[in-house]
Formats: C-alpha cells, structure tokens, sequence
C-alpha cells in the first residue's frame, strides 16, 4: 500500500483485516523510491497506490511503476472527487481505481481480487499475442526461404546448362589454339576462371537456400582450416598479410561437412584480408574448453538456446587488424546481397551462407569490433551433439 | 579396338553438340545424340549403347522416368547410367521412388576430365 498519508494508510490497513478473504501480509510504502524497493526485494499480488506521493505525482508515478515493474497488479487509491484521473489511470496500466473514501471493505477486497485476476488474464492475453506474432514472423521467414528455394534452384539449371556448354567449347578450342602463345593461353585461363566463379556462385546461392545435402563425416577441423588457409596464401601473399596460426593441440575430430566448414572459414580469411588490403596480421586461434558462467559473460553474443553451461565447445577465431565494421552496419552483415566489395565484384552471399552452414551445423558464427580494433569472427562448434539434419534444411523451417 | 558407344539424352543442343565433339576428340568413343527424351528409350534400344548420359531435368520426359524405362527392360537394364545434372539438390530425384540411387551422378558444369573419369569408371567391365 502506497500512500504517504499514514491516517489513509491504517484505514487501508483496517479495512483489510476486518475482512476474513482480505489478504494476509501487507508491507507499506510512503514514497515511490520506498515501493520500488520494497517491490525489488520481494513478491506483492497487488500495489495499491497513491498517485500523489512525495517524490512523485500524479499520472508519471503510475507510469514509473508499472514501467519498471511491468508485471505487478495495480490499484490506483485517488483522492476524492479524481475520477477522471482513475479512467486515465486504467488506460496507463492500472486494473482498477478506487475513489478514497468511497468504498468499504468489501469492495475493497473485492477491487484488489478482481484487479489480481484481470492482471493475471491481460498477462496470460499479451504472452499469446506475443507467440502468434513470433510465428507468424517464422511463417513469413520460411515462406521467403521457399521462394528463394525454388528461384534458386531455377536459376541454377538455367545458368549451370549454359555455363557447361561454355566450359566444354573453351576445353576443345583451347586443344585447338598455339597455348604457347601467351596471350591465348591468358584468354583460356581467364574464361575458365570466370566460369568458375560463375558457377561458384550459383553453388553459393543453392547452399544458402538450404537445397543441397550435407555430407557430414568425422573430421579435424585442424586439416580444414589448414586447407582453408591454403586456398587464400595467394591472396595472403598479394596483399602482404602475416597469417599466424595459434591452434589447440586437443581438438578432436567432430562431425562436419568439410567441405562447407571449409567454405565458411575461406570467406572469414577472405574477409580478413580485404580489411587490410595493404597490409597487416591475422591471427588464426582455436580453442577447446567447456563453458563457465564466466565464459557466458564474456560473450553475451553466444545463443543460450544451444550452447550451455557446462558444456564442450569449440572455438575458431579469425582477428584481423582493419577498420572494424561501421556501427549501422554490423546488425546487416548476415543479409543476403550485402556487401561492402560490390565494386570488387563480391555479391554478398558469403556471409549469409557461411551462418547457414553454422545453423546446420548446430553451431554458431558472430562477429564483433574488437576494442583494440579490427574485427573478430567467431565459429562455435559444440563437441558432442551436432543437430541439424541430413537434408541441410534448418531444423525450424517448413519442410 | 572397338569404339565405346554413347549415348547422350539430354534436352539442350548447344550442349549436346559440343559435348559429343569433345567425347569424340580426346575419347576413343562413338557418340550418338537423342534431345527427345520421349525417343530417348527407343534410340537406345536401337542403339544398345555401352554407356548412356543422362540429364535429369527434361522438359518432355524426365530423366529418371527414362532411366527406368531402360532398367525394365530386359536387353538394356544392364546398360550403366550416368545422370548430368545441372541442380546439385537431388530432391527432384528422390521423389521418384529412391531406387535412382544407384546411379552417379555428375554435376554440370563439371570438367571435362572429371566427367571422363566418371564415364571410364562406369563401363561394365569387359568379360
């Protein structure tokens, strides 16, 4: 009960008592700052509150507290003759108000059950309406990925049919031209590696539409990051980057798709080195360790509905020394098409497919600032149960 | 030595053409070339070729229903089949029943000394 008049209080008090279904322990409060403490230390079934309180009035009490306690039922106790000020209170989260001095202890008790049971419905209402427009949200996420499943897979026999028929024309006429000339030999180089990355692309897009099957066997990471850092050294090497690699000897092999986990950590690298396109480190870390309460701290950033405590995980690290990524941009990095190198040629699927091989996986891929600079990925792997099934379709989506 | 004979069952002509005229220049083999999967099963009766190429979206029979045509069959249903497919998902395929597979498939766009290898491999082995 909050009121800073204490004559109102202990009418409050008798009324309360005097009937045998009144509630059986109260706590008074005679300020705002005195009802959100008490409300902080322990549980109250309902507040019956004064809006005009010594350190608070009117309407901005009503606010403050439900703000801050959005769960608790309220009761707004007006003054005489402030009726307009209990409808409003009704609209601002209050379930009932009472006219001071008019009513007894009956309505009294009356008010603060029926205030208890309405709260508990508007609660039981809002957390409904909260589950249906989270799957209607799902809904619409998984009717997008149909499409782009079937565009995808549209386009891909429409492109890939052409692009064969390129690839065989240039195998045989290239049979057919003096390869020693230089020139020629430039001309048949560039047009098989720009089939390739035609076709890497359209491969890219079917991945992340989660058409193709994995493949998961026993493997170790260490080998597929190795691979994969090998497959950038030119790269490495054009742009003058130092590669160093700090890996954790006790690394068991787990059940992945290498080829894909393989794909991920090549577009981590690749993304690495154009934040240094002059120069600079990348330092290559994995780890093995099980999750502390400490661990899950430090890293706010590692999705709770999968990795817990307790449990065995891998990490893959990939830090590089660059500009770090714009604010209003890091929330957008995992969109599909987005892209900072459009003017290099990149289309923006890297990421967004790298994060689907992770769902698929079971496993989680984030990407922060760093603050001493520069931007670290991460790659968690959990040791023992990879979910995600055979046909690498995110397990929430529609099948 | 005789001359392999393949058959390649495919919808799209320009890759037809250009692949029968590489498997005829770098192989030692015969290639015939059918764009109407609906004939697809009677060019290759007529045919009886050592090894058939065949691309698994065609827009009048599907390669999968040709293959089983050729399986229930009684001279052909030893013939080795390879599906060409330009769609890596083979969830097409697998609507058909399963049983296809049993079939390699290659992936287009697949170099020419991959698919070679595939082809080599498939031959039945010469009693």
């Amino acid at each position: 009960m909050v009121d800073d008049n204490d004559v109102d209080l202990r009418m409050l008090e008798a009324m309360l008592t005097e009937n045998e279904a009144g509630p059986c322990f109260f706590r008074c409060a005679t300020s705002l700052a005195d009802a959100m403490e008490s409300l902080t230390e322990q549980d109250f079934d309902v507040v019956v509150l004064d809006l005009n309180l010594p350190d608070s009035q009117g309407e901005q009490t009503l606010i403050e507290l439900n703000k801050k306690f959005p769960l608790i039922t309220i009761v707004v106790n007006t003054g005489a003759y402030e009726d307009e000020v209990g409808v409003i209170s009704l609209r601002l989260g209050a379930q009932d108000f009472l006219n001071k001095g008019k009513y007894n202890s009956y309505t009294l008790n009356k008010s603060l059950l029926y205030a208890i049971e309405r709260k508990r419905l508007e609660l039981e209402l809002k957390m409904a309406y909260d589950n249906l427009k989270d799957l209607q949200s799902q809904l619409v996420q998984a009717e997008k990925m149909r499409v782009v499943g079937v565009l995808a897979s549209g386009i891909a026999h429409e492109v890939k049919n052409p692009l064969a028929t390129i690839l065989y024309g240039i195998t045989y006429l290239s049979e057919k031209f003096d390869k020693n000339k230089e020139d020629i030999r430039i001309v048949f180089e560039s047009m098989l590696e720009a089939i390739n990355r035609a076709n890497n692309i359209i491969t890219d897009l079917l991945n992340f539409s989660g058409l193709t099957r994995l493949n998961k066997k026993m493997e170790d990471l260490k080998d597929v990051l190795e691979k994969a850092i090998s497959l950038v050294r030119h790269e490495l090497d054009k742009h003058h980057i130092k590669l160093i690699k700090i890996f954790d000897s006790n690394i068991p092999k787990i059940e992945i798709d290498s080829a894909r986990i393989e794909q991920v950590m090549v577009n981590l690298l690749i993304n690495a080195i154009f934040a240094m396109p002059d120069g600079g480190e990348v330092v290559v870390t994995s780890q093995i360790f099980i999750l502390s309460t400490e661990d899950l701290k430090k890293m706010p950033e590692l999705n709770q509905n999968i990795f817990y405590l307790g449990q065995t995980i891998i990490m893959i690290h990939v830090d590089d020394k660059g500009c770090g990524i714009p604010d209003n941009e890091i929330d957008k990095i995992f969109e599909p098409f987005f892209t900072t190198r459009r003017s290099r040629g990149g289309v923006g699927l890297g990421l967004a497919v790298s994060k689907n091989i992770m769902d698929i996986h079971g496993g989680q891929i984030f990407i922060s600032n760093k603050k001493e600079g520069g931007v670290r990925a991460t790659l968690v792997f959990s040791v023992n149960s990879n979910k995600g099934d055979e046909y690498g379709k995110k397990t929430n989506s529609y099948c | 030595m005789e001359k392999k004979r393949i058959l390649i069952v495919d919808d799209e002509k320009s890759f037809t053409s250009i692949l029968r005229i590489n498997l005829e220049s770098v192989g030692n083999y015969d290639v015939t070339v059918e764009n109407d999967s609906n004939k697809a099963f009677s060019t290759a009766l007529h045919l009886k070729p050592d090894l058939i190429l065949l691309d698994v979206m065609m827009p009048q029979k599907e390669g999968p229903d040709v293959a089983m045509e050729i399986r229930n069959n009684k001279v052909l249903q030893e013939t080795p089949i390879v599906f060409l497919t330009a769609t890596v998902t083979t969830e097409e395929v697998k609507s058909q029943g399963g049983w296809i597979g049993g079939h390699p498939f290659i992936a287009k766009p697949s170099r020419l000394d991959v698919l070679l290898n595939s082809i080599e491999a498939n031959f039945k082995a010469d009693e």
